[in-house]
């Protein structure tokens, strides 16, 4: 039943994408664009999130969780250490533990005036798809609709991969 | 057979039997202990791995101290620098580093160049792969460990990991017939009791390394000949039923050599670290050489005690080496004409014992005392020994400090001497990056930090203020900008009537919610804790992170609720990162022997205030600093965003101050252990070490900034009235509320206008926010 409802939500998204592709068009954000803003802090704390995407890239999810955590670390307050966080929880079937870190990267990336379009698509796509897997498809499945929307080349099949975000 | 001779049969037939019998009990006692457990090592706890990158204050970070104590060694600066050897340089560093087993990833040796500009690090390049990194490792060092009553410190190393020339210079040395004799060397017995015969008394001994090992293991260190008959037994039944290299094995991790504090050091593995700061592995010739020199006397013959006796030594074991055909000639006179290269002493921290003690409250209940100082566990702790170490000494110093400035407050009795505690976590995450529990652990081990609860003062006025602007149903019950009443107030309590007065015994009248916290007046925050509710305060202090159960009563909003520091730190952390509450934790990986994790501690946290509403409880607490109670923050030089709340219990007992920046937060508590008056306000006396903490860990200048949240807006009001500040108002000053609470009157240079309820001003213009743009306009 479960499975069944996952299938076609996920053939909906891929209609939607394919809408998406032609209507909004926005570039989704890559870490990698940003990893050199900010201060030298900022700076050493992303390329830790990169470090730790290149290992979840090689399938190293735990190697990866704690090089997330040491950029959190250096830099308590960059927004996509708490986002990778959230990814990461949402991949590894920890949908409930994803929420906080989202809200936290939301938070943290609407006060330092960084809460673009770009990362809006993987914002929304995230509680989306942690919502989904939690079981509040009602909720879920509207924000996966939007993510599919801003970013179709990246949340049209509703999974946000280290490699895209990357 | 004669008659005469049955009896000596008997004899000898009963005393062949009972050595039969005794040596089938000695082989039983021999198998239980090398079948068993055959040691007991204690757990160790690591600090969190110091992290490298460009920008980093290097000087700041300790880096020469951090490779110094992690026993990193001055290299020359060539094409191969070994690991862990480093080569300073004005405008760089080039450090090798060392491989480590981390948990969370095998690191590996690493030849790294460190350009320096200035205090900072400006670049950081890969000299194998010739790139740029962004961040390094360092790895962890060691904090401590959890001891038996033994205070036995070892590191197991299998037989393969030691390098050849130290089982070489051992054998020299103590046993050169090892490899033949079958637990007894009788011709080097022969010759100890004829070297003793010349000398007139015992100058040589005969011990073989399994008579050595036997005696460590199994029988009492006493010099008699029974002890010496039971020594040789046994040897013969463990050479019996074990091979040569597990009998060597078993030797050269239980050969004591020497001692670190009262800590005795144990087996090759722990001296090769105690020494030379590395692993057996890395040890060069001549290392090995002084290893095998101290085995006879590792504290007469200690390198640090008397270098020129060890070295003297150290080269009698390479001549014998060398005479037994061990080394070559070459080796021999290269590693005799090497100094001494020793590790800078570490002596046992004991500044983090009360970390290590907190953290051992912190494991699972199954890591029990026990556990811990037999299972040779390895645990990665959030501790930043750094920290770590200023927040000891600053508690120290400043204790004393106090004490020679207001000598009523010294004692002669030390253990009813002004007592003090200081806790540091990064609020995001919980990490505990330093806690001192008191001002000597020799001397208390109770620790202040996390045991005591202590009546918190003003510290705990912030949980009303955060109670009456949370949006509730109602919306909040004030903003920023609203009066609170700080007139005479009666309360009627059971047994009377309660009547707060304020630190300065007069009452202010009308006052801003600002400047009421900012001055920590205490009639008025009673008042308003009175009309949100005392129940709501005990539910928002919990929600941020109380845990301690507070009494509902009036006085609660002046802080007579007991808590302990660490619940305090928690709950302003929570305010700190935003509404956050983090999990506070003390370690993140708890590493089996074997090397595979049993527990692990991830960053967590969950919100519970909304970020609004910690915001606006954020700047009312960098007012406390910039214009309040704290103002001698600023003056002491600090810049940058910092919030903070003082706190004086009654009579002075307690003194609190709690200061936070956006990456930090440092609780201070000071106070005796029997609660009578400080005789000081937290002001001049808690603040004064916060300021020297911060300094020595962070800096004068201290980075970021708090930042408001999108449903927090920014809007001048006029402090008379607190009405929104138009073009021509008299005064303004700049206040922060949550959308939709902004203040519906306005002051504009014709004088303060009240806003009807329907948004038109009393003068028939439109009033509130729209009128305010439309002046504006």
């Amino acid at each position: 039943m479960r499975a069944s409802r996952l299938l076609a939500a996920l053939a909906a998204l891929g209609l939607l994408a394919c809408v998406g592709c032609t209507s909004l068009g926005i570039r989704p954000l890559r870490i990698s664009e940003v990893a050199d803003q900010g201060d030298a802090v900022r700076r050493a704390s992303q390329q830790l999130v990169l470090d730790g995407l290149d290992s979840a890239i090689e399938r190293l999810p735990d190697v990866a969780l704690r090089q997330y955590e040491r950029a959190i670390q250096v830099d308590p307050t960059n927004p996509y250490g708490y986002l990778v966080i959230a990814r990461h929880h949402i991949d590894a079937n920890d949908p409930r533990r994803a929420l906080p870190f989202l809200d936290q990267a939301e938070a943290l990336l609407r006060a330092q005036g960084a809460y673009s379009p770009a990362v809006e698509a993987h914002g929304v796509g995230l509680r989306g798809a942690a919502l989904y897997a939690i079981g509040e498809p009602e909720q879920g499945f509207p924000l996966l609709q939007r993510a599919s929307q801003l970013a179709p080349s990246v949340w049209g099949d509703g999974h946000l991969s280290a490699l895209d975000l990357r | 057979m004669r008659a005469s001779r049955v009896p000596l049969a008997l004899s000898a037939f009963a005393a062949g039997f009972l050595l039969a019998v005794h040596m089938v009990r000695l082989d039983r006692m021999v198998v239980a202990r090398f079948e068993g457990r055959l040691f007991r090592v204690p757990s160790r706890v690591f600090s969190a791995p110091m992290i490298l990158y460009p920008g980093l204050d290097w000087k700041r970070a300790d880096l020469m101290g951090t490779l110094t104590r992690l026993g990193y060694r001055q290299g020359a600066n060539g094409e191969n620098l070994p690991p862990g050897h480093f080569v300073w340089r004005d405008d760089a560093v080039r450090v090798h580093l060392a491989a480590f087993d981390h948990p969370s990833r095998y690191q590996q040796a690493r030849d790294i160049l460190v350009r320096l500009d200035g205090g900072t690090i400006e670049e950081i390049r890969d000299l194998a792969l010739d790139r740029p990194l962004g961040a390094v490792l360092v790895e962890p060092e060691l904090v401590g460990a959890y001891y038996g009553p033994d205070r036995e410190q070892r590191e197991l190393v299998r037989l393969r990991e030691v390098p050849w020339h130290l089982l070489e210079a051992v054998l020299a040395i103590e046993d050169q017939r090892f490899e033949t004799h079958h637990g007894l060397d009788f011709r080097r017995i022969l010759g100890a009791v004829w070297a003793n015969v010349q000398a007139g008394k015992i100058r040589q001994g005969a011990s073989t390394l399994t008579q050595q090992l036997v005696k460590n293991f199994f029988l009492t260190p006493e010099r008699t000949l029974r002890r010496k008959l039971e020594e040789a037994l046994v040897s013969l039944v463990v050479e019996a039923r074990y091979n040569k290299d597990e009998i060597l094995e078993a030797y050269l991790n239980e050969i004591y050599l020497g001692q670190r504090g009262a800590t005795a050091i144990h087996g090759v593995g722990e001296a090769a670290h105690l020494y030379f700061g590395k692993h057996p592995r890395h040890l060069r010739i001549s290392e090995s050489a002084l290893l095998a020199a101290i085995i006879q006397s590792p504290n007469g013959i200690s390198p640090y005690r008397d270098p020129a006796r060890a070295t003297k030594r150290r080269n009698l074991v390479l001549a014998l080496m060398r005479k037994q055909g061990r080394i070559d000639d070459r080796a021999y006179s290269e590693s005799a004409a090497e100094p001494l290269h020793l590790s800078a002493v570490t002596p046992d921290p004991g500044e983090a014992r009360y970390f290590l003690d907190f953290l051992r409250r912190q494991l699972p209940e199954i890591y029990g005392a026990q556990t811990l100082a037999t299972e040779g566990m390895r645990i990665y702790s959030t501790l930043d020994l750094r920290l770590q170490r200023i927040a000891a000494q600053v508690l120290r110093e400043g204790l004393e400090r106090l004490e020679a400035q207001h000598p009523g407050l010294a004692v002669d009795d030390p253990s009813q001497a002004l007592q003090g505690c200081i806790v540091a976590l990064r609020p995001q995450t919980g990490e505990l990056l330093a806690l001192v529990g008191g001002r000597s652990y020799g001397l208390s081990q109770y620790d202040r930090c996390s045991q005591a609860r202590r009546p918190v003062g003003s510290v705990f006025k912030p949980f009303v203020y955060i109670a009456a602007l949370e949006p509730g149903s109602g919306g909040p019950v004030i903003t920023l900008a609203d009066f609170l009443d700080d007139g005479p107030l009666d309360v009627p309590v059971p047994g009377g009537v309660w009547s707060p007065e304020n630190y300065d015994h007069e009452f202010h009248g009308r006052v801003m919610a600002r400047e009421a916290l900012e001055r920590s007046l205490n009639v008025a925050t009673a008042r308003l804790a009175l009309e949100v509710g005392i129940d709501r305060v005990v539910e928002v202090a919990g929600r941020l992170g109380i845990s301690s159960r507070l009494p509902e009563v009036p006085s609660l909003a002046l802080g007579t609720g007991e808590v302990s520091p660490l619940e305090i730190a928690r709950a302003y952390a929570t305010i700190a990162s935003g509404g956050v509450r983090p999990e506070i934790h003390a370690f993140e990986d708890l590493v089996a022997p074997q090397g595979y994790t049993l527990e692990r501690r991830h960053l967590s946290f969950e919100r519970v205030l909304d970020a609004g509403t910690a915001y606006l409880a954020t700047s009312l607490l960098e007012g406390v600093v910039e214009r309040g109670t704290a103002a001698s923050v600023r003056a002491q030089g600090m810049s940058g965003p910092i919030a903070g709340k003082t706190g004086t219990s009654d009579g002075e007992r307690d003194l609190w101050f709690v200061g936070f920046t956006p990456e930090l937060v440092v609780v201070v508590w000071l106070g005796f252990d029997e609660p009578r008056s400080v005789g000081l306000p937290s002001s001049v006396a808690a603040i004064p070490i916060w300021v020297r903490f911060m300094e020595r860990a962070v800096g004068k200048k201290i980075r970021g900034a708090f930042l408001p949240p999108p449903d927090v807006v920014r809007l001048d009001v006029d402090p008379a009235s607190g009405a929104l500040a138009l073009s021509g108002c008299p005064e303004r000053r700049p206040e922060y509320f949550l959308e939709g609470t902004e203040p519906e009157e306005v002051c504009s240079g014709s004088g303060r206008r009240g806003a009807a309820t329907d948004g038109v001003g009393p003068d028939g213009r439109p009033g509130g926010f729209v009128g305010w743009l439309r002046d504006l306009m």
